[in-house]
């Protein structure tokens, strides 16, 4: 019983740090894969709800022409508007690209299924589309809409059951899934960008995020130039991509307060699990500790009892707690598949710290009261 | 004139718990001699158990000197006070206090690893000793209430104490098992040469005895 309480205080800890870190993580290792080197966004736009302020094709067009050193510093600009869908149970922020964009974003990724979308040349035709057929579907229930396509990653097909040609809805637009590719781009989903625009109601060649490929050969210190001169031009805000677990944990400041309160109350609790779960077995045992002592054990002798029992009690928790983080992670992933939980070994290292090393000293305070035992009263309690 | 095994001179008990003081024992002034089998007598409440946790140093004394062969507990350390009773003193309780997820072999050997002995003959010759041979691989719990009295009898003298400090032995026993661990003590007394100081409600109990000690109200009504 104690070594489970051991292990469940273990297993609280590593799932709560695997669960929360794991989102940030993931989230973060998907943005940081796209083929691009510098991420542009509006100052106001908010990456925690992933929306706010807007940019321009004139900014795209004003980034191109950035030089360093006297040549061209910008290969593509790649525009990303953002939209909202509910699938499978979750809602999920939908990449608006420009098919041609794809590969930065596919990378070295395969489409397991289907193939890619196609776009609409221009986001006023989208939405003047879009429109009208609405007003069509409307006078006539039989009216075929043309569905906005997409392609989902695979982890979001295999949670949601999702294959290609499945119907669903954005808002209230008909969407179809026209393509799955592996897991790892950085959206779960991806619409053709003048086609999202159009759902949305938007004519203009707007976009949430920008891209930007640089020249090949432009070491970092370049790059970090390229985006202070961007923030210079646009007056917008320009990062590195590698950097991007960096901002995304600044803008989640409060997430990461509450990661790290979270990680740090099941510290907590997990040694008081430990501690509490000595002390009652000194209570439990102080009849055994002073029929110990009737038989002449010297008081050491108890101490040292108490901490080696506790050692290895708090020893096999720990491992089993291990055992059981990776049965509750596959649980969790099975239940929920889109949640990542990440068990690093930094953090195993930490567990069995909080579980060995805690044990001990959480053993010395039951230790000390073992030693304090009036054996006389244990012996004679019935 | 042969040394006492325990004396005791102007021994005092008073057990305080804040404010309150409950004095227990008085002056109390005792000889057990080596190979005596005494037994203390009285209501309870008189203070006989507290008297013996003190002979057997599981008890410190407010006052007074407790001479345990010629040497004054008073100025033992705790050290000291386990090992006097690891090596020279033996208990035996009325609830046994065997402990019960090991076998009654085991409970016995533990005593033994205590003391720091290698454990080999002397638990046979302790199981022997209260006829529990058969016995050492059960565990307290699947013995009758008689024979867990005869294992704890048996983990009190299997290091050969010069005292068996008893409490109530027979008060947690039918009649018929009651005579049968008097018989027992009678026998160790008288062959081991052991002192045992009893402490016991019985007559019947206490006619077993060398000597009986009569106690009320924390004090030695005769000696």
């Amino acid at each position: 019983m104690s070594v489970l309480a051991v292990a469940i205080a273990i297993t609280l800890l590593l799932i709560l740090v695997g669960l929360s870190n794991g989102t940030l993580n993931e989230v973060s290792g998907r943005i940081e894969s796209v083929d691009a080197e510098i991420i542009v966004r509006d100052r106001h736009f908010d990456l925690g709800s992933m929306s706010g302020g807007t940019l321009w094709e004139r900014q795209a067009d004003q980034i191109m022409e950035i030089e360093i050193a006297g040549a061209p510093a910008v290969e593509r600009v790649i525009p990303v508007f953002l939209g909202r869908v509910k699938l499978a149970g979750l809602t999920q922020n939908v990449f608006g690209v420009c098919p041609e964009d794809f590969a930065y974003f596919a990378g070295p990724r395969r489409m397991v299924d289907g193939g890619l979308f196609e776009d609409m040349d221009a986001p006023l035709e989208a939405v003047e589309h879009f429109t009208e057929q609405a007003r069509l579907a409307e006078q006539d229930r039989d009216y075929r809409v043309t569905p906005l396509p997409l392609v989902i990653d695979e982890r979001l097909a295999n949670a949601g059951g999702f294959a290609v040609g499945d119907h669903t809805s954005y808002g209230d637009t008909p969407a179809v899934i026209v393509g799955i590719i592996e897991t790892g781009v950085a959206g779960r989903v991806f619409a053709p960008i003048n086609m999202l625009r159009g759902v949305n109601g938007i004519a203009a060649q707007t976009a949430h995020m920008f891209f930007v490929k640089a020249t090949p050969g432009l070491d970092t210190g370049n790059l970090q130039l390229l985006a202070e001169e961007i923030e210079t031009v646009t007056h917008r805000a320009a990062s590195l991509v590698a950097n991007y677990g960096q901002i995304l944990s600044a803008n989640f400041r409060n997430l990461t307060i509450f990661v790290s309160l979270v990680s740090v109350i099941a510290l907590v609790i997990c040694f008081l699990f430990i501690l509490v779960t000595m002390y009652t077995m000194v209570l439990e045992r102080g009849r055994e500790i002073a029929i110990l002592q009737s038989l002449g054990a010297a008081r050491w002798t108890i101490l040292r009892q108490t901490i080696q029992e506790s050692w290895l009690l708090c020893s096999l928790g720990t491992v089993l707690g291990i055992l059981m983080t990776y049965g509750a992670r596959w649980l969790i992933q099975t239940m929920q598949p889109l949640m990542t939980v990440e068990i690093r070994p930094f953090w195993i290292g930490v567990a069995v710290l909080i579980g060995i090393g805690g044990g001990a000293i959480s053993a010395m305070y039951p230790g000390y009261l073992a030693l304090r035992h009036d054996p006389v009263e244990a012996l004679s309690f019935d | 004139m042969t040394e006492a095994l325990i004396k005791t001179c102007g021994l005092c008990k008073t057990f305080r718990n804040g404010r309150l003081e409950t004095p227990v024992l008085h002056d109390i002034d005792l000889e057990i001699g080596r190979g005596e089998f005494v037994a203390i007598m009285g209501p309870s409440g008189c203070g006989k158990s507290t008297l013996m946790h003190i002979v057997g140093l599981m008890l410190s004394a407010s006052s007074g000197e407790i001479f345990i062969d010629g040497k004054n507990a008073a100025d033992f350390s705790d050290g000291q006070r386990a090992r006097v009773r690891r090596d020279k003193i033996g208990f035996v309780f009325q609830r046994f206090n065997l402990l019960p997820t090991i076998s009654a072999y085991k409970n016995i050997a533990v005593a033994e690893r205590i003391r720091g002995h290698k454990v080999d003959g002397q638990v046979d010759r302790a199981l022997a000793a209260v006829g529990m041979s058969d016995k050492g691989r059960f565990k307290p719990g699947q013995l009758s209430i008689g024979q867990q009295q005869r294992i704890a009898i048996a983990r009190a003298i299997s290091h050969e104490p010069a005292l068996v400090l008893a409490d109530e032995p027979t008060g947690n026993l039918d009649s018929g098992n009651a005579e049968r661990i008097l018989e027992l003590f009678s026998e160790i007394h008288r062959e081991r040469k052991v002192a045992i100081m009893m402490i016991t409600h019985s007559e019947a109990a206490a006619s077993v005895a060398d000597r009986v000690i009569h106690m009320a109200d924390g004090r030695i009504s005769n000696a």
